[in-house]
């Protein structure tokens, strides 16, 4: 089973001199770990940059978003496996105080154009391209969407927070109720462009800035996004502002308790996605977070997800320079390997560790 | 306990901690001064590089991947494609530690030593320790005559904790070493105690020697270091750290990040003598002679320890062994370390006095040394190594938990007085000024 496939918004390279976390303005960047993940499967391997080729990355130290602490240890040293963008080695840390897992020091804003390269936004997860993994996805996607949604009533006004290329307002109109206003908000021109040529109308710029029309927002989406931005409790508020009293939120992010974290969690874990993926929750720091922004939680439950157990082994093999034919084993291409993989992660699912977290917050 | 959080807070001596606890207080915005008694930072984590493309470090440095990531300076290291360490015992290198217990004599012994029934709570010396750990003939032959070169002292003189055990059981370490065989990287083991070793931690090494770490930790920090501002005192008044007094002019601050050793850190202390029993404590001086050769690979390993006494160094070190861009392609460099006193024969002796002793001792290594040997450039320092002596055991225990004084903290392989390495003054340095952080 196959988690959304999502847009991805490319993001605006903006320059933030002497910030110091947590106050850097918040910004949904990028979307889309699945269809991240897919990207990499269609752009040409890279070779491994040696130090002292490229540029060398602009990084920030940040402190823990969640408690504000900058009291953290090093878990996991990694690099950026699947894209080679830079020579650089990055640290995932933990903090003391909330346990938190976040990248620090990690990319300015201003590299996003280098940490998201060309290849990345050259996501195609079409049916014409992977087939009957793409409609096993789709109808995946629409009954987690419509679990989220059905207690709306006609109606209802629904956003997609980081939209992309519209997938999910695509499925949503397809499977759920034709009365459902469907509006998704994204930064990236090229993502609302997109959204807007299926026919949704598109708010263009960040949830945090972006004041919305007409009433309250019934239900909102961010899936697969919180692990990308700057500042999750920015986005959360920006969210909070938008929804109506008693509005949800839903929010699918890797988690960070899982068992594929705790095998590959000092290096290859596909949920560091170096350097790329900033923040890494729990069920107990995306609670805290939640919390601290003023919603309820109303559930908060993990999901099966192979690709993370997929990419921490594509990860280690590639780091170990493995015969080619053994890594392309293990991508989302690869119908074996993430079949076996959904088996494993049904098992672990069943006793509360999915590779996946979804929360479902309330307004309060 | 500190100041008012509008104070700056004083960092006496720009080397990895000071530039590290620097940095942190940086991206607080906290105020701070950093005060570097000489003309340039880095101490003992400086750089040289001559004319003819040999870098010449303060001895050896273990810098690990996780350590040039959190400075964010890993794109300029590389990795280290090989590390190992042999010991020189009767004209053969004998790998350390697993070839060791590979002769029979030593693990007869060890073994003896480990079922021996004296009790931990009975080891008072590092004399002792050693026995109890390795058996009596690797502690007398090996283990005993390294620790008395490197510090200067008796082994019976030297408390237990001088003895410096590994970080991690055995077991890890044998896991880490088939590990390492078997991914053909460079693991750490043994070179960090203040986070876990992992096989996914493993040596690295600026492409521009160990100054590129403190040169990009002094980035963060833009131009608030103050070079050849030695600090003259620190002021304490009712058991806290008020005031630091340089060129003549008294600061007030709030807190005082110290890196000194701590003899000068308690003449530089007023106003309490909560300090005054660190006056005692020593440091081993260390001559370094950095010696260049025509060739790579002359010496069995990188390392090679030397305990028999017929030598005037207790270690060698190939770097560009491991490290190859140390020094120009077909050349290789080797420190041969020599413990001494600040001002006994060795400490003054002329650079063409040591070169002369080194180049007849390495023949035992290396037949032909005289005819690839090119030049050598001699480096010395008074503050190599914290010298852990009986006669201050205590007092050292106290001050490992607390300097006395609210307000000053001491940082770094000097201000710990411990035997630690580069990333354990990283990591320890950070934790150390965490209440300086969070009071801000």
């Amino acid at each position: 089973m196959l988690t959304p496939a999502r847009g991805l918004e490319y993001p605006q390279a903006r320059v933030f001199v002497g910030v110091w976390e947590p106050v850097v303005p918040t910004k949904p960047v990028v979307k889309g770990r699945e269809r991240v993940a897919a990207v990499r499967d269609l752009a040409a391997p890279k070779t491994r940059l040696l130090p002292g080729q490229g540029e060398q990355l602009s990084l920030e130290h940040v402190a823990c978003c969640v408690c504000g602490q900058d009291d953290a240890v090093p878990i996991a040293v990694g690099e950026d496996f699947e894209y080679h963008t830079s020579a650089d080695t990055f640290l995932a840390m933990r903090c003391r105080a909330c346990d938190l897992i976040y990248l620090s020091p990690r990319p300015a804003l201003s590299e996003f154009g280098r940490i998201y390269p060309p290849t990345y936004h050259a996501f195609d997860f079409s049916a014409k391209r992977f087939g009957l993994a793409f409609w096993v996805r789709r109808r995946l996607e629409a009954s987690r969407l419509l679990w989220a949604c059905r207690h709306l009533r006609a109606g209802s006004r629904i956003v997609d927070v980081g939209c992309g290329d519209g997938f999910h307002l695509d499925i949503l109109r397809e499977f759920g109720e034709p009365s459902w206003k469907l509006e998704g908000i994204d930064a990236d021109e090229r993502a609302a462009s997109a959204t807007e040529r299926r026919g949704f109308r598109v708010h263009r710029g960040f949830a945090e800035e972006t004041a919305l029309d007409g009433g309250g927002v019934d239900v909102a989406f961010l899936i697969q996004t919180i692990e990308h931005v700057s500042d999750p409790p920015g986005v959360l508020r920006g969210i909070h502002a938008m929804l109506r009293p008693g509005g949800r939120l839903v929010i699918v992010t890797d988690n960070s308790d899982s068992v594929d974290q705790w095998i590959f969690g000092g290096r290859h874990w596909g949920g560091y996605h170096f350097p790329r993926h900033w923040n890494l929750f729990n069920p107990r720091t995306l609670r805290k977070l939640s919390n601290k922004t003023g919603f309820r939680v109303r559930s908060l439950g993990t999901l099966v997800s192979p690709v993370n157990w997929v990419y921490s082994i594509r990860n280690l093999l590639e780091d170990y320079s493995a015969p080619r034919w053994l890594v392309e084993q293990f991508s989302l291409s690869s119908a074996p390997s993430l079949a076996a993989f959904t088996a494993l992660d049904v098992i672990l699912q069943a006793s509360g560790r999915g590779a996946l977290m979804r929360a479902v917050l309330e307004r309060s | 306990m500190n100041g008012p959080d509008h104070l700056p807070v004083a960092i006496i001596g720009g080397g990895l901690a000071g530039l590290t606890a620097a940095a942190a207080l940086a991206r607080h915005n906290v105020p701070f001064a950093l005060y570097e008694a000489g003309p340039h930072i880095a101490g003992l984590a400086r750089t040289f590089v001559d004319d003819e493309g040999f870098s010449h470090d303060f001895g050896a440095h273990f810098i690990t991947n996780r350590l040039a990531a959190a400075i964010g300076a890993s794109s300029r290291c590389r990795d280290v494609s090989r590390y190992g360490e042999v010991v020189w015992l009767r004209g053969r290198a004998i790998g350390y530690p697993f070839g060791l217990m590979r002769e029979p004599r030593f693990f007869a012994s060890a073994l003896a030593g480990r079922m021996s029934p004296s009790r931990e709570s009975e080891i008072r010396t590092a004399a002792q320790w050693f026995c109890r750990r390795f058996g009596t003939r690797l502690a007398s032959e090996v283990a005993i005559p390294l620790i008395e070169a490197w510090s200067g002292t008796c082994a019976d003189d030297l408390a237990a904790s001088a003895a410096d055990p590994l970080p991690t059981s055995i077991a890890h370490t044998l896991l880490l070493k088939l590990a390492e065989g078997l991914t053909g990287r460079s693991i750490a083991v043994g070179y960090c105690r203040s986070q876990p070793e992992t096989v996914h931690v493993r040596h690295v090494y600026p492409i521009g020697g160990v100054g590129v770490l403190c040169a990009r930790l002094a980035e963060e920090i833009g131009d608030r270091v103050r070079l050849n501002s030695p600090v003259e005192s620190i002021l304490v008044e009712d058991g806290r750290a008020v005031a630091v007094r340089v060129g003549g002019q008294e600061q007030a601050v709030r807190a005082v990040v110290s890196t000194a050793p701590l003899p000068v850190l308690a003449k530089l202390v007023r106003g309490t003598l909560a300090l005054a029993p660190l006056a005692r404590f020593k440091y081993r001086a260390m001559v370094f002679v950095n010696m260049r050769f025509a060739g790579r690979g002359l010496l069995p390993d990188v390392v090679v320890w030397t305990p028999e006494k017929r030598y005037s160094f207790f270690r060698l070190t190939e770097a560009p062994g491991a490290i190859p861009w140390l020094a120009p392609e077909g050349k290789t460099s080797i420190t041969v370390d020599l413990g001494c006193q600040v001002g006994d024969s060795i400490w003054n002796a002329t650079d063409d006095a040591l070169e002369q002793t080194c180049l007849e001792q390495l023949a035992d290594f290396i037949p032909d040394a005289k005819g690839r040997y090119l030049g050598c450039r001699v480096l010395r320092t008074s503050i190599a190594y914290p010298i852990f002596h009986r006669e201050y055991e205590a007092d050292r225990r106290h001050f490992a938990a607390t300097t006395g004084v609210d307000g000053l903290v001491s940082v770094g392989r000097n201000g710990e007085f411990a035997h630690i390495l580069m990333e354990d003054v990283y990591w320890r340095t950070l934790e150390r000024i965490q209440p300086l952080l969070r009071s801000a």
